[in-house]
């Protein structure tokens, strides 16, 4: 430790010595060290971390699966099926997201909540903070009781534990309060309210004719408790079995569909994940160019130590001894990286939290705690050893007799470990500038996008209706008497209604079957997305009638069922016009009219055959309003609030939101991607040209005595100029020739989260080359004109 | 190490050749030599005659190319490289002529620190240290850097650290090279002190009063020793 002890007060007394060095060096590392700090503390909150349950890995959710995609919502017969069947899992539970209506105490409030099934508390056996949760044992289908989570608590009944107890109105009907959840208790993601179904399901937002024998209508998620026994193999078996059954018992709905499970951990973040793993692999490429130059300091430190290392062996230090000493320079360098890191890493996730779409899940988690400081800790000592290692075996080996009498002036300059860091360090800036290249020209696109629908002058408006107040007769009646009065208005004269809104994240889909048309093979989609709207509907929305005619007022609930379709849906018609033909969405509807396409899941996601059906026949409790108004989201709200409140004064309307809102919301995670790949690929860069820097200014430097002999030879100052930056140039080339191919070959891992843009787009590649190699060339600038000023008669004196 | 009846250097046929561009060079060509203990020896000769290389040979900073090496009865030329360094911080004390002393370390912590290396006790350390920095008398200056003293006080403490350890020999290259007259004769009084008091002593100069000090003169050119004598190296 006494050995030990000295070369750590060496170390730190050498680095208060050199400033500038050590500022430099802290910089690079607390930079590398930060990002990675950052953004491994997302990955670890997001996807790594354990989800705050009890056995969290037996907690599953399960999915409906065909060939072709995974589904994880289900339709209360086949849950029930399910439920009934599958005997590997201790509890099975439902639940349906809600927006749940909270009223009797204060003001009305609107907030996200669940209703679930009676066992969704045994799932995930997350005890509550106050109170007790309902359980299947315990409690009976429709007994009114909720649990609330701690945010509600403390902003309604400020933590007070009188809270329990208590009896408000949630929808309409008296509930009593009974518990608490922790803030750590998540699911779904964004819930304060958690309330028991009526049924042993969910009730369904539509009307359904079968009830509890549906199959059709799949509205709500199922999540399960795998047995302490079990193995998920054999649940999963389960499952297939149960499903193989249904489809052979119920073709209609079933064929070629079965079950499964999924960790429900992975599950929730399948969406993120790989964009994560590539962000921490994006930055972790950034510290290892921090290291490079960190090495390539520490190097040049190292040739400038040359006499104090020689003196060293001399007097009787073996090479392990050296390379002790220099490991623990460089560990104490990195250490104190390592801390500014830290410092860093908590101001950089700050400002990514902020910046942090909201859709990624279990953003909440996301803490610079114990996990995160023992990971920047394993980093900053890896760190340290992989930039200390080269450098340390580098100087341990002096030429004793030459370092001894000059210092090493005259002895070999050893840039060559140097030249290959320089070429790895552009070689991977140029991976990560045609990473953050491909992530923006894609971004580009998806933003050029032209979504079917206006883009402006577009303010969307939730108008949620409680069920349990509003039958279907009042939510017609609800809804047209608010039309009526916010046309009246000059605000809101261009107003429609409309479920779902675009790029909202609904998914709702109907059956699709056109009469007189053969029966699609099952590999193909037989589906439309389906949406509920008012007159004018296209009209506000800026969508073309290209056939047909507009929904009127003629088409009332008792009047004959009717559907508009748009262009993407024409192919289901055989070539025929839709118009006066005949569909089947689980009731048949006759085709009126025909219009533009329109994208309503994502911009990237090319438009999907659609219907439209007018809410005088299909209402839903979920409408909004769309209002096309130059007059702001802001002026848009008051008027609507007045219009509803005219009509219901306990109901509050939902979000507003403008179009460039939803448009923005919609391109968040991609937007975020680009972001954190460019301001990486930005760094890269940086610490790419400040190490083409460092060793041709250090090879400069070194090579003056052999510069004056060429200048006193009669060498001009620019053929000296051409000569350095000759040198940088051509490392950099070796580098952009190795990055291409890495890259390259690295591109298909972003393959997945790029838009119409190809990951070996030829224009990408070149202009990044001829960026870096220009970055390159500016960085050789200061050592070039400082070798063209050699005086050759200095030089050779000191040769 | 028995150091009774023969030689404490025995050096036999040692030939130095360097290789650089198909260019051989023979710095060395079969030099005999035998050292005694106690005893004061000078090497002197022109530039290029190979003094610096035979010195750096005899210290273990290099490595012959022919020829045996015998230090205190040890054959030691074909060592490892953590075992020469063994030799060198017990056996061998170096006097420099640029000093070579550690700039960021202390005048008492440059001292101190071939005994660091050795892994002795830090008391036993501090002890030796303030003991070798008395004997060349810059205790006064313990705490100083080396950038805080004039050139012929760093040479002194540059003689401190060799004597620290005890070494069987003390190795000095041109050890007056870079200093005026006057600390040039003070470090030679001191070198003589050291020898009267026992130490064993091989200088290079190629200054013929330095040389003057030492008990027996060598003469090298072309790396062949081709004058030996006793008082004075002509």
């Amino acid at each position: 430790m006494g050995v030990l002890g000295q070369d750590i007060r060496y170390a730190l007394r050498s680095f208060r010595r050199a400033p500038g060095f050590t500022f430099v060096a802290l910089i690079t590392l607390a930079l590398g060290i930060g990002g990675t700090t950052a953004i491994f503390s997302i990955v670890d909150g997001v996807v790594l971390r354990p989800l705050p349950y009890p056995q969290p890995e037996r907690i599953h959710r399960l999915v409906r699966v065909n060939a072709r995609s995974t589904d994880g919502s289900f339709s209360a017969a086949d849950y029930l099926d399910v439920k009934r069947d599958t005997k590997a899992f201790v509890s099975i539970a439902a639940l349906r997201e809600d927006i749940i209506d909270l009223t009797g105490r204060g003001e009305p409030q609107r907030v996200p909540g669940a209703q679930t099934t009676g066992g969704f508390f045994d799932v995930f056996m997350a005890p509550p903070i106050a109170g007790r949760v309902y359980r299947e044992a315990t409690d009976q289908p429709g007994a009114a009781v909720a649990v609330i989570s701690e945010r509600l608590w403390r902003q309604q009944f400020g933590r007070e534990a009188g809270a329990i107890g208590t009896k408000v109105r949630i929808n309409g009907t008296p509930t009593e309060i009974i518990g608490v959840m922790p803030a750590t208790f998540r699911h779904p993601v964004v819930a304060d309210v958690w309330t028991l179904s009526p049924l042993e399901v969910p009730v369904s937002p539509v009307p359904t004719d079968d009830g509890l024998s549906s199959r059709d209508v799949q509205y709500f998620m199922a999540v399960g408790r795998l047995d302490e026994t079990a193995a998920i193999g054999a649940a999963r078996e389960q499952l297939k079995s149960v499903g193989a059954r249904l489809a052979r018992e119920f073709p209609d709905t079933n064929r070629d569909r079965t079950f499964d499970a999924q960790p429900l951990a992975e599950s929730l973040v399948a969406d993120v994940r790989g964009a994560l793993w590539i962000l921490l692999g994006a930055v972790g490429f950034v510290l290892l160019i921090a290291c490079a130059n960190v090495a390539g300091l520490l190097m040049a430190r190292g040739a400038a130590r040359r006499r104090e290392l020689a003196v060293r062996t001399a007097i009787g230090a073996d090479r392990g001894r050296l390379m002790q000493q220099l490991m623990t320079e460089s560990l104490v360098l990195a250490g104190a990286g390592g801390g500014l890191g830290l410092l860093a890493g908590a101001w950089i996730l700050q400002g990514l939290m902020a910046l942090a779409p909201d859709n990624i899940p279990r953003l909440n988690e996301v803490s610079l705690d114990w996990r995160v400081a023992a990971f920047t800790l394993a980093a900053t000592m890896a760190v340290g050893v992989l930039f200390g290692l080269a450098p340390a075996m580098q100087a341990s080996q002096p030429e004793l007799n030459t370092d001894l009498k000059d210092g090493g002036r005259s002895g070999t300059t050893r840039t060559g470990a140097r030249s290959v860091m320089v070429v790895a360090q552009v070689a991977l800036a140029l991976v990560l500038l045609i990473g953050a290249g491909l992530m923006i020209t894609s971004l580009a696109r998806l933003q050029a996008v032209d979504p079917g629908f206006r883009t402006t002058e577009l303010v969307s408006v939730e108008l949620l209706l409680p069920q349990a107040r509003y039958s279907e007769p009042l939510q017609r009646q609800f809804y047209a008497g608010a039309l009526e009065r916010l046309r009246a208005n000059p605000v809101t004269a261009r107003s429609a209604l409309i479920f779902p809104f675009p790029l909202g994240g609904s998914n709702a889909r109907a059956d699709f079957e056109v009469e007189g048309q053969p029966e699609r093979p099952s590999s193909e989609d037989a589906h439309a997305e389906l949406n509920m709207v008012s007159d004018g509907y296209f009209a506000t929305a800026g969508l073309r009638l290209i056939d047909g005619r507009d929904f009127t007022v003629a088409d009332g609930p008792d009047a004959p069922p009717v559907v508009i379709v748009n262009d993407a849906a024409r192919g289901a018609f055989g070539g025929r016009s839709p118009i006066g033909a005949r569909v089947n969405l689980g009731t048949w509807v006759t085709v009126v009219g025909v219009v533009s396409d329109a994208r309503r899941q994502s911009l990237d996601t090319p438009p999907q055959p659609a219907v439209y059906l007018p809410y005088t026949q299909f209402v839903m409790p979920y409408m909004g309003v769309l209002v096309q108004t130059g007059q702001g989201a802001g002026a848009t709200a008051l008027v609507v609030r007045a219009a509803v409140a005219d009509l219901d004064p306990e109901l509050p309307i939902g979000e507003v939101k403008t179009i460039e809102q939803l448009i923005s919301e919609s391109t968040g995670q991609p937007r975020f991607r680009s972001f954190l790949l460019a301001a990486f690929a930005a760094l890269a860069l940086l610490l790419a040209a400040v190490g083409v820097y460092g060793l041709i200014s250090f090879s400069v430097a070194q090579r003056v005595p052999e510069l004056g002999v060429r200048l006193a030879l009669g060498a001009s100052p620019w053929q000296v100029f051409r000569l350095v930056i000759g040198r940088g140039v051509q490392l950099a080339v070796a580098g952009v020739i190795i990055g291409l191919a890495v890259a390259a070959a690295a591109a298909r891992l972003v393959g997945g989260l790029l838009f119409n843009t190809s990951t070996t787009d030829p224009v990408i590649y070149a202009c990044v080359s001829l960026l870096l190699l220009t970055i390159a060339a500016l960085a050789c600038y200061v050592p070039a004109r400082r070798a063209m000023r050699v005086d050759p008669m200095t030089a050779l004196r000191s040769e | 190490m028995n150091a009774s009846a023969q030689p404490l250097i025995r050096l036999n046929g040692i030939k130095k050749v360097f290789y650089t561009d198909e260019v051989e060079t023979h710095a060395l060509a079969g030099i005999h030599l035998e050292i005694q203990q106690g005893e004061y020896v000078a090497i002197a000769g022109p530039s290029g005659c190979g003094k610096s290389t035979l010195l750096a040979i005899l210290g273990l900073l290099d490595t012959a190319s022919e020829g045996t090496y015998t230090l205190n009865g040890n054959e030691v030329a074909n060592l490892s490289l953590s075992e020469r360094a063994r030799v060198r911080n017990r056996e061998i004390g170096f006097i420099f002529q640029s000093f070579n002393l550690i700039g960021d370390l202390t005048v008492f912590e440059n001292v101190e620190l071939p005994l660091i290396y050795r892994g002795m006790k830090a008391a036993e350390r501090r002890e030796r240290a303030n003991a070798a920095l008395e004997r060349v008398g810059m205790a006064h200056r313990a705490k100083h850097l080396p950038s805080q003293l004039s050139g012929g006080q760093q040479q002194r403490v540059a003689v401190a650290r060799a004597v620290g350890g005890q070494p069987s020999i003390l190795l000095a290259d041109e050890p007056t090279g870079n200093l005026d007259s006057k600390n040039g004769e003070a470090v030679m009084d001191l070198l003589r002190e050291l020898h009267r008091g026992g130490a064993t002593i091989c200088m290079v100069t190629h200054d013929p009063r330095y040389a003057a000090h030492a008990d027996r003169g060598i003469h090298l050119f072309d790396g062949r020793v081709v004058e030996e004598n006793v008082g004075t190296v002509v």
